[in-house]
């Protein structure tokens, strides 16, 4: 938890004893429920639902401001235990000034060993739906979801790859760039919970592990019961925090935790976006303020290690 | 709280309430109960109340005079009514009357439609009984029929008797049976139903001996006679089985030729894509040709049973096929040698990726014609499966589509294909990798270029690996591709050229400057005599230099480049889009994977501004800050005979322009226009501050300011003539600074602040006006104080 703490957002204060306090009880089957803060979905069919969301501004406020606790699987493998969004996060949100991130959208990529059921989790989520046929990936299939949090649009950028170790070159072509990696496993075949460490360590190679959030996920929930259940989580939950990971499990056949799972993604990366964006552009404004040329060297942060162009590496 | 409770409620009440209408008044009483008037101790709520109450005596007063008025009318209607009393009688005893006449009209109506209905049903069963002799009579002459037909081995004929007794009507056959005649009807039918057998049996062995022995027509003539039988699936699975040996011994004979195949044959280099282009042309022509029988004897949406079986065989060509190109062309090995080649300190030896390049093209045209011979397949089963299931239900399509996409997706072609292409992803990356790596290890630049070799050679290589996979025609190989080379262009050779720049340009020594006019002319005329020279294993500070200028405007270039990349490729792409290619999900699968090769621009970009910056301040700003410091030295507190000896022999400012001429003229000469434009940007910057900076500094008199003036007219005329960035607004500080410092009175400052600014925007501040006025040697500090601001 030490770890896991550590390398959630930037800037971020610990997390409130009173967020501790609420230890979730377990995965109980009302977790499904839609997270609290506004959430809303807007692919397709759902779109005309839109226009009713119009919350008025200060219902808003309440929703940035509501907790994000209760909306991690356990606290013993989650990415933050923090109770809002970011100071910063939930302003820009107020103002409206969230800049470019409703335009932007966050790669999410996921992968695991074939049959562990990357696609149907997807399909369970985007489309609603589940196919008991099983239909192994070709390449990659690829959605994409749009949400509205705290009225901004957002939108997650889905790549499903393939997970047949013939199809893998052509799957970690596509790797590069993302800010999400769920490693999935399925939580009856210990052997793919052994085979998610191999998977993470190829999508690793292509993204620096501290731009992107690590979630490790068991599928498969409704096949087993609850002592086996029990047993093959906190296995899992042990792997999530060495891998820094945050934990779930789900069943994409009957739609438990599926929604919640994603939308804890969304959560998650809309934050760190935005403060990314943030940080982006006060930088920005320095370097563009006044003609002053002296100081446009020295204004931005990573020039200042190192002499003349030390900064051109780091990006 | 008795009485506030009623002064609050009371009045509440009587104007909530709606007036009620006139008429229904009557049970209507007052608002105010008794109870409440007992309550009212105050004399002012009393004689509220008291009002309250006349007013509603008044009002019912008022409804009564009204229901009065209409008492005489109520009277007069009621004696109308009095007088029609005998009338109704009457007409009750014609009602009686017509109810009779109409009860006996029904009854007669009934009595003839249920005639007629019994009529109707005669005649229906007399149709039926007709129709029953229709049948028998068919029925007969079918069992005629067909044993003449048989004899006379007119097939056709006979199946054609046998289909309009499977046509029929079993009930109506059963009902035959019954008949008095059943005992010869079982008979015929007995007949009739071993002719049955005997024709299918008939059918299947000559259908067979024709296979054997490739008798097309005769295979066709019985192909035909299964569904008149009923034996659609027989008759399409040994058609397809017939078809599919006709594309083996094709597909066998092909194989055998691509063995025998010199290599120096000019197909040599694709023969396998050939092999598989000629399978997929013959299957592909076989449907062609079948498919009117197909859908004439078989009905609509059989197609997908035909190409299902003909699939079976197809994959088997194809592995066969693909098998012989991957042993022979040593795919996997070569595959396996690349893998560890990648991997970073690898020690074994490296591919050289020009000898990758024909497998990679060949690979890629497999993929190509397969995807074609799919999509072939696909419009075909679906336009057929479209006719059949017009009237279907929705359920129907869905399964159908489901079908043709298990078919298509799922077969070995589909799976194989994947696979190579999987192994042609990693050999194209590497192919891209190591010949970038070549490219930038050969990089050249010629003289008057003012890129070096690599970024073209860079530039044509990722164009050719992805113009390559997108050869291929499959979307994932096109955007896996893209993705590798945005990473390519992203941190290796984004690197490549970091690496160059972070060596910085060398600071000028003072020999250079006393040289004047460019070094890097003079390397430019010396790398003229060599026809090249070498970008690498820099030594002088003059190819130092020049390496940094090339490489800013390699940077500039690459940025540009990767945007006319990407047009290239959305216009390309347009075209296999509109063919429909790669599913639904295709375009935006490409749309993103090509937004971030055009993030890769915006980062070349903000290279070039660093690399710029850096230009600036080690390049630039070092020689020219030296240059305004001797503004300092040139006193601007003269008399007029200074002031006129500055005229002849001018202090400052056009050796300033001159130095400022032959810095810049090093640049112009080895920058492209759109970097050497941002680089004067600049420079323009820095003057700018840095002469307010000595401005500041100096002192001044009304002929000293004359004098400034004069100089920054001539400053700003010629930065004028080398930028196209406009220059008056970077010098409106220092313009404004000279307004002030030509001033005849501290007070004269008035006429042109505040109200009387007219279209001039002040960008000094009140602090920094009175700053400037107090350079003025000759202006009295008590009075630039008393100056309202």
């Amino acid at each position: 938890m030490a770890t896991a703490g550590a390398r959630s957002a930037p800037s971020q204060t610990p997390p409130p004893t009173s967020a501790i306090r609420q230890t979730p009880a377990g995965p109980a089957p009302g977790r499904a429920e839609p997270p609290p803060w506004q959430l809303q979905r807007d692919s397709g069919r759902m779109r005309s639902s839109l226009a009713p969301l119009g919350v008025p501004v200060s219902r808003d406020r309440d929703d940035v401001s509501v907790c994000l606790s209760g909306s991690w699987y356990t606290p013993e493998a989650c990415l933050q235990l923090k109770d809002h969004f970011h100071g910063q996060v939930s302003a820009a949100c107020q103002r409206r000034n969230t800049g470019t991130v409703g335009l932007r959208l966050s790669k999410v990529v996921v992968v695991g060993d074939l049959y562990v059921g990357k696609t149907s989790l997807i399909h369970r989520f985007c489309k609603n739906a589940f196919d008991r046929d099983y239909k192994a990936t070709i390449g990659v299939d690829f959605e994409i979801e749009r949400f509205e949090i705290a009225g901004v649009p957002y939108s997650l950028q889905i790549w499903d790859t393939a997970g047949q170790e013939k199809f893998k070159c052509i799957a970690s072509a596509y790797y590069r760039g993302a800010q999400v990696i769920i490693t999935a496993f399925d939580l009856s075949d210990a052997q793919t919970l052994a085979h998610t460490r191999q998977w993470l360590a190829d999508a690793l190679r292509e993204n620096a592990a501290t731009s992107c959030f690590i979630f490790l996920v068991g599928t498969k929930k409704d096949l087993l019961s609850g002592a086996a259940c029990e047993q093959a989580e906190a296995e899992a939950v042990h792997l999530a925090n060495e891998m820094q990971a945050e934990y779930w499990s789900v069943s994409a056949k009957t739609g438990e935790n599926v929604k919640a799972f994603f939308s804890r993604v969304a959560a998650l990366s809309f934050e760190h976006s935005v403060l990314q964006d943030l940080e982006r552009r006060s930088s920005a404004q320095l370097q563009v303020g006044d003609g002053d040329l002296v100081r446009m060297k020295g204004s931005s942060p990573e020039s200042q290690e190192g002499r003349g162009l030390s900064s051109l590496g780091c990006c | 709280t008795g009485t506030k409770m009623a002064n609050v409620d009371a009045p509440q009440k009587l104007s909530g309430m709606p007036p009620l209408s006139e008429g229904v008044g009557g049970g209507r009483c007052s608002e105010i109960s008794t109870e409440l008037i007992r309550s009212l101790t105050e004399l002012q709520e009393l004689e509220a109340v008291y009002e309250r109450l006349c007013g509603e005596e008044k009002m019912v007063e008022k409804e009564l005079d009204a229901l009065l008025e209409q008492q005489t009318t109520i009277e007069n209607k009621m004696v109308t009514l009095h007088r029609m009393g005998p009338n109704l009688q009457l007409i009750e005893g014609d009602a009686k009357q017509l109810a009779g006449m109409i009860t006996f009209t029904c009854n007669l109506a009934e009595n003839v439609s249920s005639k007629v209905r019994q009529l109707d049903l005669a005649k229906n069963r007399l149709y039926q009984a007709i129709q029953r002799a229709d049948d028998i009579l068919d029925l007969k002459f079918c069992m005629d029929g067909v044993q003449t037909a048989l004899r006379n081995e007119d097939y056709e004929q006979a199946a054609a008797h046998i289909h309009r007794y499977l046509c029929l009507d079993k009930s109506v056959i059963e009902l035959s049976r019954q008949g008095k005649e059943g005992s010869m009807i079982d008979a015929n039918l007995k007949l009739l139903q071993e002719a049955e057998q005997r024709l299918k049996s008939i059918v299947a062995e000559k259908f067979a001996i024709a296979t054997k022995e490739g008798d097309l027509p005769q295979v066709e003539r019985f192909f035909k006679i299964f569904p008149l039988l009923g034996l659609h699936e027989e008759g399409l699975s040994k058609f397809s089985e017939y078809l599919c040996k006709q594309v083996a011994s094709k597909a066998e004979e092909n194989l055998l030729l691509v063995l025998e195949t010199d290599m120096s044959d000019r197909r040599a280099a694709v023969i396998f894509a050939d092999t598989l282009t000629l399978l997929f042309e013959g299957i592909a022509r076989i449907v062609e040709t079948h498919q009117p029988i197909v859908e004439t004897y078989y009905g609509p949406g059989k197609l997908y049973t035909l190409i299902k079986y003909l699939q079976v065989e197809c994959d088997r060509q194809v592995e066969k096929v693909v098998d012989k190109f991957i042993r022979q062309r040593e795919y996997h090995q070569q595959f396996r040698h690349v893998q560890s080649n990648l991997m970073r300190n690898s020690t074994t030896e490296k591919i050289e990726p020009r000898e990758l390049d024909p497998i990679l093209t060949e690979v890629t045209l497999m993929n190509a014609r397969s995807e074609l011979y799919l999509r072939f397949l696909r419009k075909r089963i679906s336009s057929d499966f479209e006719v059949g299931d017009s009237m279907a239900s929705e359920e129907v399509k869905q399964e159908h589509q489901k079908c043709l996409d298990k078919l298509l997706n799922n077969c070995l072609l589909s799976c194989t294909m994947q696979e190579l292409i999987g192994f042609y992803i990693t050999m194209e990356e590497y192919f891209m990798r190591e010949s970038v790596n070549k490219a930038v290890a050969l990089d050249t630049c010629e003289k008057g270029q003012l890129t070096s070799s690599m970024v073209d050679d860079v530039f044509y290589i990722v164009k050719k690996c992805i113009g390559r996979a997108l050869s291929s025609s499959s979307i994932d190989c096109l955007c896996a591709m893209i993705n590798l080379a945005t990473t390519e262009l992203e941190s290796d050779f984004r690197d490549v050229l970091c690496n160059k720049l972070r060596m910085g340009f060398p600071a000028t020594t003072l020999q250079d400057i006393q040289r004047g006019v460019t070094s890097a002319v003079n390397i430019m005329h010396s790398s003229l005599q060599q026809g090249k020279f070498d970008t690498k294993g820099i030594e002088s500070t003059d190819e130092a230099k020049l390496s940094f200028l090339v490489t800013l405007n390699n940077v500039e270039v690459c940025s540009e480049n990767i945007s006319t990349l990407k047009k290239t490729l959305e216009c390309d792409c347009t075209k296999l889009f509109s063919q429909g290619i790669g599913g639904e999900q295709a375009q935006a699968k490409f749309d993103s994977c090509l937004s971030d090769l055009v993030a890769v621009s915006n980062k070349f970009r903000d290279l070039l501004q660093e690399g710029l910056t850096e230009l600036n301040s080690t390049a630039v700003k070092p020689q020219v800050q030296p240059w305004i410091n001797t503004f300092l030295s040139v006193s601007h507190n003269i008399e007029e005979e200074e002031f006129n000896d500055y005229e002849a022999n001018d202090p400052w400012v056009q050796q300033f322009i001159l130095n400022l001429e032959q810095l810049m003229a090093e640049f112009k000469a080895s920058l492209s226009p759109v970097i050497y434009d941002s680089l004067t940007g600049l420079m323009t910057n820095l003057v700018a501050v840095e002469l307010e900076r000595v401005v500041l500094k100096s002192t001044f008199n009304r002929l000293g300011g004359l004098q400034f003036d004069k100089e920054l007219r001539s400053l700003i005329a010629y930065l004028t003539t080398v930028t196209t960035w406009t220059i008056r607004d970077k010098f409106a500080r220092l313009s404004q600074m000279a307004t002030i410092l030509n001033l005849e009175r501290v007070t004269e400052i008035l006429d042109y602040w505040g109200a009387n600014s007219g279209p001039l925007t002040w960008r000094l501040t009140p602090a920094e006006v009175r700053q400037v006025l107090a350079l003025r040697m000759d202006f009295r500090s008590e009075d630039i104080k008393r100056l309202r601001l």
